[in-house]
């Protein structure tokens, strides 16, 4: 029984394999929720938009598809065997878990993780659009360094720190669009949407590599037991194009979405009415 | 005005003969990312039948050609088929003028399930110009050790799914007929890509 998925020097077989960690990781993410939401959850200063488990369905979303990207098979194929499906696990929890899990938290939540002063500080810190587009590029850029990959990937610690990074990194890429409250001086639509945009640059600088390289950049990777007839620079072009167009295909399709909220929130504000 | 168009003429041709020179200079196994032998070996002369049923002498018919050759079988879930598409990736990628210089030859340690058929499609998935070899156990045993690899050995009671434990190395020979250099499981097609140019050169009788 393993903690986390990690290479293996063995050919892929189609058996299960149990990754406890990941279990706990899960269970730990749905049971501080609804811990929190039965201790904490305010009676009477909810809007309509904070009532009790209404955002409950996004969060466990968010979990559930965490847990499908860190569990087996997905888990230990991307950890030592496809290079696109690490991709695919890369995506799923920098760009698809992190705004799931944010705005499946209701701002009472919000608030009262933020309560203590450290905590209210890191929050403020990564509302700042430039300290979060620093962050999350350099965590994107240094775990695809291929020592990082090769080193690290090969242990079951190694990857599950790869996988935090990138949890870590994209809550933080998704919290100045998603997280901030209120008194934490959000930024305007037109900010966000810009931040966004902004941030499908960095990535095209690994995903071209991937994409364009002759050789298998990876030795992790190169070197592993074969799956099917995929060649690992076939494999690494996969990994390019999922890195480059469903990632930024994400993030787009989120600027357009917040580009229609603007629109509306103007034409409510020309027509009087409070933008929602 | 003439002294002065002879010392530029002198200069040229001093840098051209340079330049000649070091293109003829042999290529040194150090050079190379392959592990050196502390003294070159010499190929081994043996026969055994290709997957299309020929025979196949290996001294006569890899004469004068690089020449890379392995032993495993196709069963192997790893360092086969790593082995085998890694190189074929990158004589893909090659100029013509040196692909077209390296035979690979592969020499099955699983006689009893590699036949000629199934050795030959597994083969034919890497690279057509891939040369299959099949012959007794025994004899490819005797093969490995002339070459200082490890006999094959079979693990498993099962006969249809026990594995073959084999050398994973590569051994490269030059033109001259000797090998300089083996190549390792773990061996990248960055290595090959700068190993097989260095290889295909004319002149490692030198050495």
């Amino acid at each position: 029984m393993s903690w986390w998925c990690a290479a293996q020097d063995t050919a892929w077989g189609w058996t299960w394999q149990p990754y406890v960690g990941v279990w706990v990781l899960v269970a730990a993410l749905v049971l501080c929720r609804l811990l929190a939401e039965s201790l904490w959850a305010p009676g009477a200063s909810l809007d309509h938009t904070d009532k009790r488990g209404r955002r409950l369905p996004l969060y466990l979303t968010g979990v559930a598809v965490l847990w499908i990207a860190a569990d087996w098979p997905i888990g230990p194929l991307g950890a030592g065997y496809l290079l696109s499906v690490h991709t695919i696990q890369y995506i799923v929890f920098a760009f698809v878990a992190p705004p799931l899990l944010i705005a499946g938290t209701p701002r009472w939540l919000l608030r009262h993780m933020i309560r203590r002063h450290w905590a209210s500080n890191i929050a403020r810190t990564v509302s700042r659009p430039l300290v979060a587009f620093l962050i999350f590029n350099v965590v994107l850029l240094a775990t695809h360094l291929p020592s990082v990959v090769d080193g690290l990937t090969a242990s079951q610690l190694g990857s599950f720190a790869v996988d935090m990074s990138w949890l870590t990194a994209g809550l933080v890429l998704w919290w100045p669009i998603l997280g901030p409250l209120p008194e934490l001086n959000p930024m305007p639509y037109p900010g966000r949407i810009v931040y966004l945009i902004a941030n499908v640059f960095i990535p095209t600088v690994p995903a071209a590599f991937l994409t364009y390289a002759t050789y298998p950049i990876y030795a992790l990777y190169e070197l592993a037991p074969p799956i099917g007839s995929l060649t690992a620079v076939e494999d690494q072009q996969i990994a390019g194009m999922i890195m480059k167009i469903v990632g930024g295909f994400i993030v787009l399709g989120t600027a357009s979405v917040l580009f229609f909220k603007w629109a509306r929130a103007e034409e409510r504000r020309e027509e009087g009415r409070p933008a929602v | 005005m003439n002294l002065t168009a002879n010392l530029n003429a002198t200069a040229i041709l001093a840098v051209v003969v340079a330049a000649a020179c070091v293109a003829d200079q042999p290529p040194r196994p150090e050079d190379l990312r392959g592990t050196s032998y502390a003294q070159p070996m010499q190929k081994p002369d043996f026969t055994l039948r290709t997957t299309d049923g020929d025979s196949f002498d290996f001294r006569t018919e890899t004469d004068g050609v690089v020449t890379l050759l392995f032993f495993g079988y196709t069963s192997c879930p790893d360092i086969c088929p790593i082995h085998m598409g890694n190189i074929a990736a990158v004589l893909r990628t090659l100029p013509p003028d040196v692909s077209r210089r390296v035979k690979v030859v592969m020499v099955t340690t699983d006689p009893e399930r590699d036949t000629p058929e199934r050795f030959g499609a597994w083969l034919k998935n890497f690279d057509p110009s891939f040369v299959g070899l099949i012959g007794p156990l025994a004899e490819v045993n005797e093969i490995q050790i002339q070459l200082n690899l490890p006999p094959a050995n079979r693990y498993g009671d099962d006969d249809r799914s026990y594995t073959v434990g084999h050398s994973a190395r590569v051994i490269a020979f030059t033109a001259d007929n000797r090998a300089h250099v083996s190549y390792p499981f773990g061996t990248r097609q960055n290595d090959w890509a700068h190993d097989l140019p260095l290889l295909v050169k004319p002149n490692w009788e030198a050495n």
